[in-house]
């Protein structure tokens, strides 16, 4: 009894902290509905702006119909989904030969890998920088992609999966005579399903919310992704976008990985907090 | 049986030649996008290095050797004194001391006391330079901001953890409820830096900001946050909080899922529970835990850089400027990317000291 009361005492204590958390984003949401002649006027129109009254859909309206925003849109869905598809290609390979396969200077290999997990994209984006600016690569989709494809945490977590997936049915088919790359493909892929989904997100979220490579590579407005797209709305919105409209961007930005993160939440946690420990 | 050997022979070739032809892919763009870049990094680092004009003439670059490291962390008339910080020089070697103490009282095992006591003494001893009379730092601006990084980092990782750790002590319970204020939490996490600071950066707004609206209703007057030399700082270091929270939790969650339930019913029957359970069951046996999130949190906060950028541009005054701004700065503003490329290295070789903490941490549990 006691403990059912405490608990709802609990649910309601913790209910203050939660609105308060969630009170930026929806402020966000709520001055997005909100037309920009009311908003340079005051942000607090009604309950300090967080109910959208007076309301519009202008600014998306707005957003979609001209600007870059659609198209900075379209840039990191290629550029995350590129990324994306490339990330998993290379990882998995990486990952399964390294787990699974036994061949000459294995552990040096292994260790030459995850010693790249000590360098940070900040250590190296000015050479980076150079060697493609040689090639004339910059403002493309594969400068913005391809550098970031060789990531070890990848590699590392697939070799993590195969090295504890069962390895009867994979003795079996070599037993019977199926090739390496046929056991990989029919046999090990499919097992790795979930590993590869932790992975896809991980990648996803990073690549669509990168903003110091896309900043340094893409100088071309036309080549920006949302991300660095909003921070170039950012520093000027007060002159030429209205406020409402800034706002909207953000949202639109958001849209994708927060739907992401609501569908697929345990694979996004699993894939964030790997992320995170990598450093 | 002849047939069958040599079967076996041709299987384990084709076994190499498979995995060096998965492995090719990743190593390739390994090799030509993480290796190679590190090296040419320092390469780059050991030359007066002018982006723009070795863009034009590759012949520009001129070898200086260490000079750009000289140029980075030393000064003219560089004296060394045991009170040239002398608050935190203290602080460093109460903390010398104190590691000392519980290793002696036993409290401390030698595997935390000593990495405690060395990093101390290293703070005690490199805070004790500074320019003597007539002297300075050659780079006026590398210390202080690697300073203000440092803050960033003290102010962000134990205000992340401590308010993770918290909340992940109440969430920890099976319930629908407690399922949606976890959800509630971590939503922040996903959200881009860029979205991040855009919506703080208008919260702390003082003509438009929801809190000097709110302090407006309370008959405050409003405080210009972000440009505030005493408030920009903590402006940051609170976005920076709202955003990384939810990694800590999900990371002390899962620390406590590990923790044996039989304990808790132990000591409820002695009557501890709540507060009492927290403090004497929960926070001993997350002590690893403890460790990772906050080794993780400086690796994470110490390459700050959007914050800063986007929200105070490194002001007021280079208050909040960081590191990785420096850097931007120094490599794409002035074009130095060899004084970049150093701070770059400077980077990396802080970094490494903390990646390989938690390699040992990580290690640990996997024993």
């Amino acid at each position: 009894m006691t403990s059912k009361r405490s608990y709802y005492w609990l649910c309601i204590a913790l209910a203050i902290p939660a609105f308060i958390w969630l009170v930026p984003t929806l402020w966000m949401v709520s001055l997005s509905f909100q037309p920009n002649e009311v908003l340079a006027r005051t942000t607090a129109s009604t309950w300090l702006g967080m109910i959208p009254i007076p309301f519009t859909w202008d600014n998306y309206a707005k957003l979609f119909s001209f600007g870059d925003t659609p198209r900075w849109f379209f840039n990191s869905i290629v550029v995350a989904g590129g990324m994306t598809l490339a990330v998993l290609a290379v990882s998995t390979t990486a990952g399964y030969a390294l787990a699974r396969l036994e061949f000459r200077f294995k552990t040096a290999i292994t260790i030459f890998i995850l010693l790249g997990l000590m360098v940070p994209e900040q250590a190296i984006f000015i050479p980076l920088y150079t060697m493609l600016a040689k090639f004339g690569w910059h403002n493309s989709y594969g400068a913005l992609i391809l550098p970031r494809v060789a990531v070890p945490i990848g590699v590392f977590l697939m070799m993590q999966f195969f090295k504890a997936a069962p390895k009867d049915i994979e003795d079996a088919a070599r037993i019977d005579g199926v090739g390496p790359f046929q056991i990989f493909w029919f046999v090990m892929l499919p097992l790795a399903r979930p590993a590869m989904m932790t992975l896809a997100i991980l990648t996803f979220l990073y690549a669509w919310n990168d903003y110091l490579w896309p900043l340094v590579s893409a100088s071309h407005k036309e080549m920006f992704t949302i991300t660095l797209g909003l921070a170039s709305l950012q520093s000027n919105f007060a002159q030429s976008e209205g406020l409402g409209r800034v706002m909207a961007s953000g949202v639109i930005a958001s849209l994708p990985v927060v739907v992401l993160f609501l569908i697929f939440q345990r694979y996004v946690v699993q894939a964030m907090t790997v992320g995170g420990s990598k450093g | 049986m002849a047939r069958q050997t040599t079967g076996k022979r041709k299987r384990t070739l084709s076994q190499q030649q498979a995995a060096w032809a998965l492995l090719a892919p990743f190593l390739a763009t390994y090799c030509a996008f993480l290796v190679y870049p590190f090296f040419k990094g320092v390469w780059i680092s050991l030359h007066d290095w002018n982006l723009l004009a070795v863009a034009m003439n590759p012949a520009a670059a001129k070898w200086v050797g260490l000079h750009n490291y000289v140029h980075m962390l030393w000064g003219r008339n560089i004296t060394w004194g045991p009170l040239s910080h002398p608050l935190v020089q203290l602080l460093a070697l109460a903390v010398l001391a104190g590691a000392f103490g519980l290793h002696r009282a036993g409290r401390l095992s030698g595997r935390s006391a000593i990495p405690i006591a060395i990093a101390a003494l290293l703070i005690f001893l490199l805070l004790g330079f500074t320019p003597g009379e007539g002297g300075r730092w050659f780079d006026r601006r590398f210390w202080p901001t690697v300073g203000n990084t440092v803050l960033f980092v003290a102010l962000a990782a134990p205000g992340t953890t401590i308010a993770a750790l918290l909340l992940a002590a109440a969430l920890n319970r099976e319930t629908r409820m407690m399922a949606v204020f976890r959800t509630l939490f971590f939503l922040s996490q996903v959200l881009s830096v860029t979205v991040v600071t855009l919506i703080w950066q208008i919260m702390f707004s003082p003509t438009q900001g929801l809190i000097d609206n709110v302090i407006r209703v309370f008959g405050g007057s409003p405080v210009s946050w972000l440009t505030d030399p005493h408030f920009a700082m903590l402006a940051i270091v609170v976005t920076t909080i709202w955003w990384s929270l939810g990694i800590a939790m999900i990371l002390f969650l899962a620390g406590m899922q590990d923790i044996n339930r039989e304990i808790y019913e132990a000591a409820a029957l002695d009557n501890a529970r709540g507060w009492k359970s927290f403090w004497f069951i929960t926070l001993p046996n997350l002590k690893r835990t403890i460790t990772l999130v906050v080794v993780l949190q400086i690796i994470l906060h110490f390459q700050v850089f959007g914050q800063s950028h986007l929200m105070t541009q490194g002001g007021p005054d280079d208050r909040t400027q960081v590191l990785v701004r420096y850097i931007y700065q120094s490599a794409f503003r002035d074009s130095e990317i060899g004084r970049a490329s150093a701070m770059a290295v400077f980077l990396f070789a802080i970094m490494s000291v903390f990646a390989v903490i938690q390699f040992l941490i990580g290690r640990e549990k996997s024993e």
